[in-house]
């Protein structure tokens, strides 16, 4: 079949040599090496300030189990910005797996892992459900996940209250503050060991930034869903299935959400109706930083990771500075203004330049 | 002669890398219709936001009733006497009819909305266009012609001495494009200078007194009266050379059994008994106005809306497509539609995503994914083929121009290697060279075996492409043309009187 | 050559369809007999209790601000903006009053003109920065809740300030025939934003820009400054709500306004204010502070814990979306 090409056509030739790389890396690598730089620039500069900032034991390790807990956040929020919606409930979602992994080991008995999953699949439970609402009904994500933060708030509260008399699940199950205090220098192949300040419990973000990654980058189900985000009803007539792409996004939030709460969880040492309070802000703060589009049709995995690191840097080092807990607030907050604008400066900057 | 009312002189202006306008001129009468024609990239629509102050000429000058004005906002020219209706409406939905046409200037007594004033400035302007409409009604409720005459009587409001209508009839019915005349006939007589800026070459020999043409910038027609010209001159001018809607090479005869096939086919939209075939190697027109039914026929086939009556058959096998992904992967069915940036193309990504959207489950394996290099050899063959013209190889379809995002939009069902391809207006909104190049490229696609679905509008396009016209109106079929000869007149004319019947 | 008229609808019957006002009118409608019934059936259930004079204005006591927390986060929805720092910023505002007369001994006055004029202007700064940085209205206001958050730490500490003008609380207490004063405030606020949206030029352009921007903008109508307009009215009533919580809570702390964010939501939602922008519902907002009341009323007389109360929202406002789209795809 020959097919018609232009017959005034001046088709610049594209160069046979495509590898130039995914257009997605191009346009965020930009940030993204921005980021890095910032990120390893304050590290010399708070250790220079606090030597005591590169003690692996006291300050890394902690430091690094923050920075796993809250890459996973921002990740389950990713998950859902890729169609261009929102969960606000990532918080509660949390607290809901984290209660139902508690339950099953204070009053079930079960093993360590078992109650991770169950806690996984209560968390994929409610994503899914928050799917199912939508493309169900119609209404936007936003009104929908806040009504469901609010229902799982009080469920969550309710439940703590029935079962527990101190709103808190204590019972441990055995390998949970091995898993909360080990580090790789504890995983050992032969006489190599890991490094002390790495926790164990990276790999589970490890783990979940591989799996986001893959499907957003190679897997068909993951380009489906960002194109659902950048036009839905193109995607629609393109034979992409997207209601069952937006129920999979927000079934993967609320699986992130649930893997996170567990983190934390084995963090603090107790399952309580709190956690996960303190999500919602970062689960935009790290996307946004990393380069993902609000809108939908554009993620960049690495790019949350990175963000979160930059806010856990930060808040670390001010905090050994002396600067109280109060300001870093004040100082977390100013930085996203900041990233937003500077996104917006960049904009206009590269638009310059593409029309001289 | 009268002095014009408004004239705009040796108008130029530039943006990076293109010159829309080359001293362009436009020279109104007052009390006339001037229609204002030119291809898509001729300057059109730059001279439209010129003269409504949206951009600023880099030179030249516009004098309107002896006054020279520089209009700097869409509020400035308003109030210096240029009101427009757009092709789109620009209504505020939760207002009332008279808020709508004041909203330029509310009136207020006393720190607080006179809405008597409303109510009176509303009424005058919507009795200069013999609208009986209470300026207390909610615009939610109204229809789109409706909505189009309150936007007339918004630029009556700011007193407008020159009124631009830009493609006011592209979604209207018959009746409301008499209504439309009517009342544009009603403001000339009454001394507005009216601009008619339209495709539609027929409305405008019926509309219009005056016409200026431009290409390239620059008005090669200016002022002429119409009475001294005809169809091929305004088309010659607005091409550079004589230009008919060529008929195509003549292509081998079709296959005998039809491909798809719907048999009294009813469905949840509104259809009733719609029956048509289409053979592999044919192109099959749909014609119809506006509010047919055609294309949701074709989003009915598409498994986007129930078949609740009879038969759809695909190679001879009735069949129930149940969504867009199944027509595509069971029975290699593909709708281009018409509407490419709001229902065919993802615009802030790449070309070669928006070509491979329909092949990823080809081009990647379950576990190892979609290989980006070969989504981009597989994207660069069509881009070659189709000869879509790339700034860069991550380009985003968002900024090609209307011809090249079509040709994407097409794209992804050649290499989806539909066999069964419905086309829903392909060339609305593409200058006339790329419009020709379609067509080639649609009759190719039918030499190839492909069977086509062609839905237009554009008559003159129908009678070029399609070997057999179904007619159709009201969600039903009226009838079918043979077009075997591929000639106009006889064709248009039985095509009109089963619309018209 | 007569077409029949099919496709036009003839003027007679447009004037006859008045869809939008109906519809609205059905959910305040639907609002004020759940108030009602809701209100009766609480008053059977308290053995009469409820209806004692003290009993109701304890009732009304605290409705006042979610009532105009949910005006504040109205104002924003209409131009189809978000503003998450309604909570952070009444927060900080009202330990800025609280401190300014206990710790810097200002009358309270000074006080409280002082922190709504604050707040007047915080709300201005969000609308500038969502104009100049041209995102989301949602992120911009989450980054300013989080700094806000952390001056309002700042300013307080972990003290509770509850030392201060004796006269403020008294206005607090005031009540006029068992209607409490700050209930008539929020009222007032009410109804001053309704006269404005409805019946003042800069309300109704608020009202275009959202329902329509670029029919606004082709009128002449500056999105931009709208938004910033709109932003700082939140602010303002946000000042105002900060002002009745330092003149009726015993004292405040840091934990003010940490519960206002999703009422404010909830109270518009549910009182039928479209998220898309371009309609505004005061009397549904209000009556659906009313509700929500309710539901803590209920609970509190039931001595169910707070939680439920958290639980019915959030299934009321699902419930209502619900409905309401519902409704939209059948008309």
């Amino acid at each position: 079949m020959t097919l018609l090409a232009d017959p005034d056509s001046e088709t610049q030739r594209r160069p046979p040599a495509a590898r130039r790389g995914r257009w997605v890396l191009r346009a965020l690598t930009g940030q993204r090496a921005g980021l890095a730089v910032v990120v390893v620039v304050l590290i010399i500069v708070f250790g220079t300030l606090r030597p005591a900032f590169y003690d692996s034991r006291l300050v890394v390790f902690p430091l690094l189990r923050d920075i796993a807990t809250l890459t996973v956040v921002g990740l389950a929020q990713l998950a859902v910005l890729s169609i261009g919606h929102m969960n606000l409930a990532v918080g509660r979602m949390a607290a809901f797996g984290a209660l139902v992994s508690g339950f099953s080991y204070q009053v079930l008995g079960l093993n360590l892992v078992l109650g991770l999953v169950l806690g996984l699949v209560a968390g994929a439970a409610v994503g899914a459900l928050a799917g199912l609402i939508i493309t169900g009904t119609g209404v936007n994500s936003f009104v929908v996940t806040l009504g469901l933060d609010f229902a799982l708030l009080g469920l969550v509260t309710l439940v703590y209250g029935q079962f527990t008399t101190l709103a808190a699940f204590t019972v441990k199950p055995p390998g949970m503050e091995e898993l909360r205090s080990y580090s790789m220098a504890d995983l050992c192949v032969g006489d190599v060991c890991g490094s002390p300040a790495v926790p164990q419990l990276l790999l589970f973000t490890v783990v979940a930034l591989a799996g986001v990654g893959y499907l957003f980058a190679r897997a068909r189900t993951g380009r489906e869903m960002l194109l659902t985000g950048s036009n839905a009803t193109a995607a629609e007539l393109s034979g992409i299935p997207t209601k069952r792409r937006v129920i999979g996004a927000h079934t993967l939030s609320g699986l992130l959400s649930g893997l996170a709460g567990f983190m934390l969880a084995v963090t603090a040492g107790s399952f309580t109706a709190g956690i996960g309070s303190a999500f919602l802000i970062p689960s935009f703060l790290g996307p946004v930083l990393g380069g993902t589009a609000l809108t939908g049709g554009a993620v960049s995995v690495i790019g949350t990771f990175m963000g979160i690191s930059l806010t856990q840097v930060i808040q670390q080092g001010l905090s050994m500075l002396g600067v109280g807990l109060e300001s870093l607030n004040i100082y977390l907050g100013l930085i996203l203004l900041v990233a937003l604008s500077a996104v917006r400066i960049r904009q206009l900057f590269t638009r310059r330049r593409r029309s001289s | 002669m009268a002095d014009p009312v408004f004239v705009a002189e040796n108008l130029v202006k530039t943006f990076p890398g293109v010159r829309a306008l080359d001293k362009a001129t436009l020279r109104l009468e007052a009390g006339s219709i001037h229609a204002l024609l030119g291809e898509n990239g001729a300057g059109k629509s730059t001279l439209i936001k010129i003269l409504t102050g949206v951009h600023r000429a880099d030179s030249g000058r516009m004098v309107l009733d002896g006054r020279e004005i520089s209009p700097s906002s869409p509020r400035d020219a308003a109030r210096a006497g240029i009101g427009v209706v757009h092709q789109e409406r620009n209504l505020v939905p939760g207002f009332s009819v008279g808020e709508n046409i004041v909203l330029q200037g509310i009136p207020a007594r006393r720190g607080l909305v006179d809405r008597a004033a409303i109510r009176a400035e509303a009424r005058r302007c919507l009795k200069q266009l013999d609208l009986d409409l209470d300026p207390e009604t909610p615009t939610a409720g109204l229809s789109v012609a409706q909505l189009q005459l309150i936007e007339v009587a918004k630029a009556l409001h700011t007193n407008s001495q020159v009124l631009l209508l830009d493609e006011p009839t592209t979604a209207s019915t018959p009746s409301e494009v008499e209504r439309l005349f009517t009342v544009v006939r009603r403001l000339r007589d009454a001394g507005t200078a009216v601009v008619f800026v339209s495709h539609k070459l027929e409305e405008v020999f019926e509309l219009c007194d005056t016409v200026t043409v431009l290409r390239d910038g620059a008005s090669v027609l200016e002022a002429a009266p119409l009475a001294g010209t005809n169809r091929e001159e305004l088309v010659d001018r607005m091409v550079g050379r004589s230009h008919l809607a060529e008929p195509l090479p003549e292509r081998p005869p079709p296959a005998p059994e039809p491909v798809l096939e719907l048999v009294g086919v009813c469905t949840d939209a509104g259809h009733r008994d719609v029956s048509l075939s289409v053979r592999p190697g044919e192109i099959v027109g749909l014609y119809g106005l506006v509010g047919a039914g055609r294309s949701e026929l074709a989003k009915a086939l598409l498994g986007l809306s129930k078949v609740t009556a009879g038969e759809v058959r695909v190679r001879g096998r009735a069949v129930r497509i149940r969504d867009v992904r199944d027509a595509l992967r069971s029975y290699r069915i593909g709708y281009v539609p018409e509407d490419r940036k709001a229902e065919g193309l993802f615009l802030d990504q790449p070309v070669t995503r928006n070509i491979a959207v329909t092949v990823w489950d080809k081009i990647g394996a379950r576990f190892t994914g979609v290989s980006q290099r070969r989504e981009e050899e597989l994207a660069a063959t069509y881009v070659d083929q189709l000869g879509i013209r790339l700034a860069s190889a991550e380009q985003l379809v968002g900024e090609l121009s209307g011809g090249n995002q079509q040709k994407v939009s097409l794209a992804k069902w050649l290499a989806a290697r539909t066999e069964i391809l419905i086309i829903d207006e392909p060339t609305v909104g593409i200058d006339v060279r790329t419009k020709a190049a379609f067509h080639e490229l649609i009759g190719q696609l039918a030499v190839a075996g492909l069977a086509v679905l062609l839905i237009t509008s554009d008559l003159p396009e129908m009678v070029a492409l399609a070997d057999r016209v179904v007619v159709m109106r009201g969600f039903q079929v009226r009838g079918e043309v043979a077009n075997d000869a591929h000639e106009y007149d006889p064709t248009s004319r039985a095509v009109m009187s089963l619309i018209h019947a | 050559m007569t077409e029949p008229a099919t496709d036009t609808v003839t003027d007679a019957e447009t004037r006859q369809r008045r869809i939008t006002p109906a519809r609205l009118r059905s959910t305040e409608a639907t609002l004020l007999a759940v108030v009602v019934i809701g209100f009766a059936a609480l008053s059977v259930t308290s053995g009469g209790d409820l209806l004692r004079g003290p009993a109701i204005q304890t009732v009304l006591t605290y409705v006042a601000v979610p009532v105009l927390i949910g005006l504040a986060q109205m104002v924003v929805l209409a131009v189809g903006q978000m503003n998450l720092s309604v909570g952070a910023l009444g927060g900080f505002t009202a330990v800025l009053m609280g401190s300014m007369m206990a710790d810097a001994g200002w009358p309270a006055v000074l006080a409280v003109l002082a922190g709504i004029a604050l707040a007047t202007a915080f709300g201005a700064v969000n609308g500038l920065l969502v104009v100049f940085t041209r995102i989301n209205g949602f992120v911009v206001t989450l980054a300013t809740m989080t700094v806000l958050i952390g001056l309002q730490y700042r300013v307080v500490g972990t003290r509770t300030i509850a030392d201060y003008s004796p006269g403020l609380k008294a206005v607090g207490a005031a009540s006029v025939a068992y209607i409490p004063v700050i209930l008539m405030v929020a009222l007032l606020v009410a109804a001053a934003v309704a006269v404005f949206v409805r019946r003042t030029v800069p309300g109704r352009w608020l009202l275009a820009s959202g329902g329509n921007p670029l029919a606004a903008r082709l009128s002449g109508i500056s999105n931009d400054r709208i938004l910033v307009l709109a932003h700082t009215l939140s602010g303002l009533i946000i000042g105002i709500a900060a002002a009745v919580t330092v003149a009726s809570a015993p004292g405040v702390n840091s934990s003010i306004g940490g519960d206002w964010l999703l009422p404010s939501f909830a109270a518009p939602i549910i009182g039928g204010v479209a998220l898309t922008g371009g309609s505004v519902a005061v009397l549904g907002t209000v009556l659906a502070a009313f509700v929500v009341r309710l539901v803590d009323v209920a609970r509190a007389q039931f001595s169910l814990d707070p939680s439920w109360v958290s639980l019915v929202v959030g299934v009321v406002v699902l419930g209502t979306v619900v409905l309401t789209q519902r409704r939209r795809r059948r008309g």
